[in-house]
């Protein structure tokens, strides 16, 4: 019986050996390399480049993206470092010439390595779904709770103007005024065709349709300008249709309503 | 049709039906027929200058011209000579229909109802070749003018109508980019066929195509598309006279693409050569079958949501206006119904061609044939249950959201087989690095960042923030021209030998493909830093701020027409005085490689008969 064990031992080589068979092989040395190497520049990007690229954070939601944004980036690094290790490395085994090149080995697929490979990719896109709902879930909730003390915000996009109305407060503009840190819910339509009112720098979007009512919520977290685009095609001067805000503090705003003819509730 | 023996292209009598209607028939003759419907229909319908509803009686007056165009040049061309014989119940004769297929008729038969599948292959090709080189004119002349802030140089009202006719002529190419030209030359020969299953069908769809290009262009003369290439409602409804043109183009397209899916579907199941089992037919009349298949479905939405369109604008029915109880939203749905599966339509072709090229250049076994079907057949499925994910924003159920995010995060899974399947098939290979197999190496890199970045996209509280941005232009730029037309050049250089009988340039391929590539890494790379900086796409001007991502996109833009100029000339060049290419040049298995060039009428003197799949290379096989 153990005679028989180690017969079989000295046949096939346990795991443990065969992975360092493996890497003994110099394809595999370089592909780790190369993969370290992608990977590594894939987390640079996540880590440093989008933040540096991407306005101010001013709200929850856009703290929000810029964590997706990030934490997306630096998980794939590793899997993007493999797809980039394994090119690369065909790369320095190329042939070149007017004859084609020896026959390789003709492995016609290795069943573990599918396997392997689509579980996965099937947990790095469940952790893409996961983080994703979690988040949906969140704002969600947020949104219900804040309804009760949220600024109201009524939004009209024309061609090719924005104008913003504070039913409670009695006060018309057209730049976006907020006070910072109070949850507002923005109530938004259309007098003609679709736009998409875009405050760049509290990262939340929602189309303005024509007699339709859409809702968005959000709470700006920090004292700042505000950018204000449309983000869909609506016409010759889409281009042009933008306007500026603020974040103030409470105070500011108040200072802000009553001096344009509102009343502070 | 009838069957005839084929012996060799040279022995054979050129067949003369003197006294048939077909011989006289051409594109000329199908150009006047077409004209004289047209200006018939205009000036039938036009409307008086002071004429009470105006604007819907001239729609009515230039899409019917535009319409008529197409139906009358199809009639001037002899389309419909068979149709016409069966109502009287007849069919052409045996000698007219050896006529159409146009052996013998040299450079004649390309001009002509020619039933020939390489005639309508070649056609496709030229066809393709142009629509891109306008398309790309435009490309180039939308990124002239973004290359500086201020939108000066061509103003808003061109600017606009640029980006819409740019979309939607580089969509049309590109849906048809690989399926027409090898999809109609090459396939059929590949599964051994010696024809399409309905070659009148296959002229059909060629024609019918051809007749929607002249439909785009009158939009240059009547006002341009100014609501880029999705054609929003409400917008779509108020704009002007251009906007006939978009809606034309897509009703004759799709009844083009109707027709040819149908007929490329019918000949993949129907003709293969005798023991061409589903597991040995080749991976690229797969992926190109599972394209065209999944075209079927999505195009007849895209039609119906231009009748619509077009409905409402002529006869104010309201489908899309909120104002009589519509909604834009309505679009919307049947536009992304077909919007999404059709950017697959697009990109599975061009995959399945580098995984044809990939097995003869490294000279391996297609890495796990099956992993590749999966992944063909996941994006294909799960492309129609996501289009919901280009309306996170539009609000029209946020709570929606959610379970659309889930199904097109899941792409990904089948996504990443494609990519198993070639980085399988170049580990522990030499790949030897012809032009075709360049582009297997730079899609790797494009597919990735286009996959990568469609993940955020996917993710609806990042989507927040980015969609409408020039972050969404670069991510599809990277996956429907890094990926899709890169893989269509690629098969354009492993195939031209057997079409052309001539090899393609190798230096200027070369340099084509350095400058295209490393062009569109500084083009798209710049565009995604300003779409992250929160530059709005298709806007003629933007801020200041966004000066000098613009300036090196604009840059790269330059690299990338200098490229496709080098390209085109090299296919112009080798195509005329090119190299003679031996019948086989890169010793490919594939049954395409066993004809000689010029490729004879019905393709094979004996029918073969296949036993293995076409990726026996390598050692022990």
């Amino acid at each position: 019986m153990s005679d028989n064990t180690q017969h079989e031992e000295e046949l096939s080589p346990t795991p443990g050996q065969r992975v360092s068979n493996l890497f003994k092989r110099n394809d595999v040395r370089r592909t780790t390399v190369f993969t370290f190497l992608w990977t590594a520049l894939f987390v640079i990007l996540g880590l440093y480049i989008y933040p540096k690229f991407m306005p101010e954070v001013m709200s929850v939601d856009m703290k929000a993206m810029e964590r997706i944004m990030v934490a997306f980036t630096v998980i794939s690094a590793p899997i993007a470092g493999l797809v980039l290790g394994i090119t690369t490395q065909a790369l320095t085994n190329r042939h070149t010439g007017n004859t084609p090149p020896p026959d390789g080995p003709a492995v016609r697929t290795n069943g573990p390595v599918v396997v392997v490979w689509s579980v996965v990719s099937g947990l790095f896109c469940l952790i893409a779904v996961v983080w994703g709902l979690v988040e949906l879930n969140t704002f969600a909730n947020a949104a219900t709770v804040d309804e009760r003390t949220a600024l109201h915000v009524e939004v009209v996009g024309s061609q090719w103007v924005w104008s913003f109305k504070y039913p409670e407060l009695g006060v018309e503009s057209d730049k976006l005024m907020l006070p910072v840190d109070r949850p507002v819910t923005f109530d938004i339509t259309s007098a003609d065709v679709n736009h998409s009112f875009w405050p760049l720098q509290l990262g939340i979007k929602i189309d303005a349709n024509r007699l339709q009512t859409t809702h968005i919520n959000t709470t700006p977290t920090k004292l700042g300008r505000l950018d204000v685009k449309c983000a869909e095609l609506c016409g010759l001067y889409h281009a042009y249709m933008e306007t500026s805000g603020e974040v103030m503090t409470s105070d500011d705003f108040n200072n802000w309503v009553t001096s344009n003819g509102g009343h502070v509730a | 049709m009838t069957t005839l023996h084929s012996t060799s292209t040279h022995s054979r009598p050129i067949p003369n039906p003197a006294k048939s209607l077909i011989t006289k028939l051409n594109m000329g003759t199908g150009v006047v027929v077409g004209v004289i419907f047209a200006f018939a229909t205009y000036f039938a319908f036009r409307p008086a200058a002071d004429a009470s509803g105006f604007y819907n009686q001239q729609n009515k007056a230039l899409l019917g011209a535009m319409l008529m165009w197409s139906v009358g040049f199809l009639i001037g061309i002899g389309a419909f000579i068979g149709p016409f014989r069966w109502l009287i119940g007849k069919d052409l004769t045996a000698e007219e229909q050896l006529y159409l297929a146009g052996d013998g008729q040299g450079i004649k038969r390309y001009f002509k109802y020619c039933t020939d599948h390489k005639v309508v292959g070649i056609q496709y090709l030229v066809g393709v070749t142009t629509m891109l080189a306008v398309g790309g004119g435009m490309a180039m002349m939308i990124r002239t003018s973004l290359a500086v802030p201020g939108g000066h140089f061509i103003g808003a009202t061109i600017y606009n109508s640029l980006v819409g006719l740019h979309g939607i002529t580089m969509i049309v190419a590109m849906i048809i980019v690989a399926t027409g030209p090898f999809g109609n030359y090459i396939m059929p020969i590949m599964i051994g066929a010696r024809d399409m299953a309905f070659p009148r069908l296959n002229a059909l769809s060629w024609w019918v195509l051809f007749t929607a290009i002249p439909v785009l262009c009158s939009a240059w003369f009547l006002g341009g598309i100014p609501t880029g290439w999705t054609a929003y409602a409400p917008l779509s409804i108020q704009a002007g006279p251009g906007m006939n043109s978009f809606i034309g183009t897509i009703l004759i397209f799709a009844v083009s693409t109707a027709v040819a899916g149908m007929n490329i579907t019918a000949t993949v199941i129907a003709m293969r050569a005798k023991g061409m089992k589903w597991n040995r037919v080749p991976i690229f009349v797969i992926g190109a079958t599972m394209s065209v298949a999944l075209a079927i479905p999505a195009f007849p939405t895209f039609m119906l949501a231009m009748v619509q369109t077009a409905t409402d604008r002529v006869f104010n029915t309201g489908f899309y206006d909120a104002n009589v109880g519509g909604s834009g939203w309505l679009y919307a749905h049947l536009f992304w119904i077909m919007g999404h599966p059709e950017v697959y339509v697009i990109l599975l072709p061009g995959i399945a061609i580098l995984m044809e090229i990939a097995p003869v250049f490294v000279r391996k076994p297609l890495f796990s044939y099956n992993a590749a079907i999966m992944g063909f057949a996941g994006i294909a499925g799960l492309s129609v249950l996501v289009w919901a994910h280009h309306m996170y924003i539009s609000g029209w159920t946020p709570t929606l959201n959610g379970p659309f995010m889930v199904t097109t995060e899941m792409i990904s899974v089948p996504t990443g087989l494609l990519f198993l399947v070639m980085l399988g098939t170049i580990w522990r290979g030499k790949p030897w690095m012809k032009l075709p197999m360049l582009g297997l190496f730079a899609v790797m890199w494009n597919l990735l960042i286009g996959g990568i970045t469609g993940i955020y996209l996917s993710d609806v509280p990042a989507d927040n923030y980015l969609h409408g941005s020039m972050f969404v232009t670069a991510h599809f730029h990277y996956t429907l021209m890094g990926a899709a037309l890169t893989g269509a050049v690629a098969g354009l250089a492993y195939w031209f030998p057997k079409m052309t009988g001539r090899m393609l340039n190798e230096p200027a391929g070369y340099i084509s493909f350095w400058f295209t590539q490393i062009g569109f890494q500084v083009l798209f790379l710049g565009m995604f830093i300003a779409g992250a900086e929160g530059q709005p796409r298709r806007v003629v001007s933007f801020a200041a701020m966004y000066k000098y991502t613009n300036m090196i996109s604009t840059a790269g833009a330059y690299l990338v027409g200098t490229g496709f100029i080098v390209l085109l000339w090299a296919v112009i060049h080798s195509w005329r005085k090119g190299v003679i290419a031996p019948q086989n040049p890169w010793g490919a298995k594939t049954l395409e490689w066993t004809v000689p060039y010029p490729v004879p009428l019905e393709n094979f003197d004996e029918a073969p008969i296949i036993t293995s799949d076409p990726y026996g290379y390598g050692k022990g096989n």
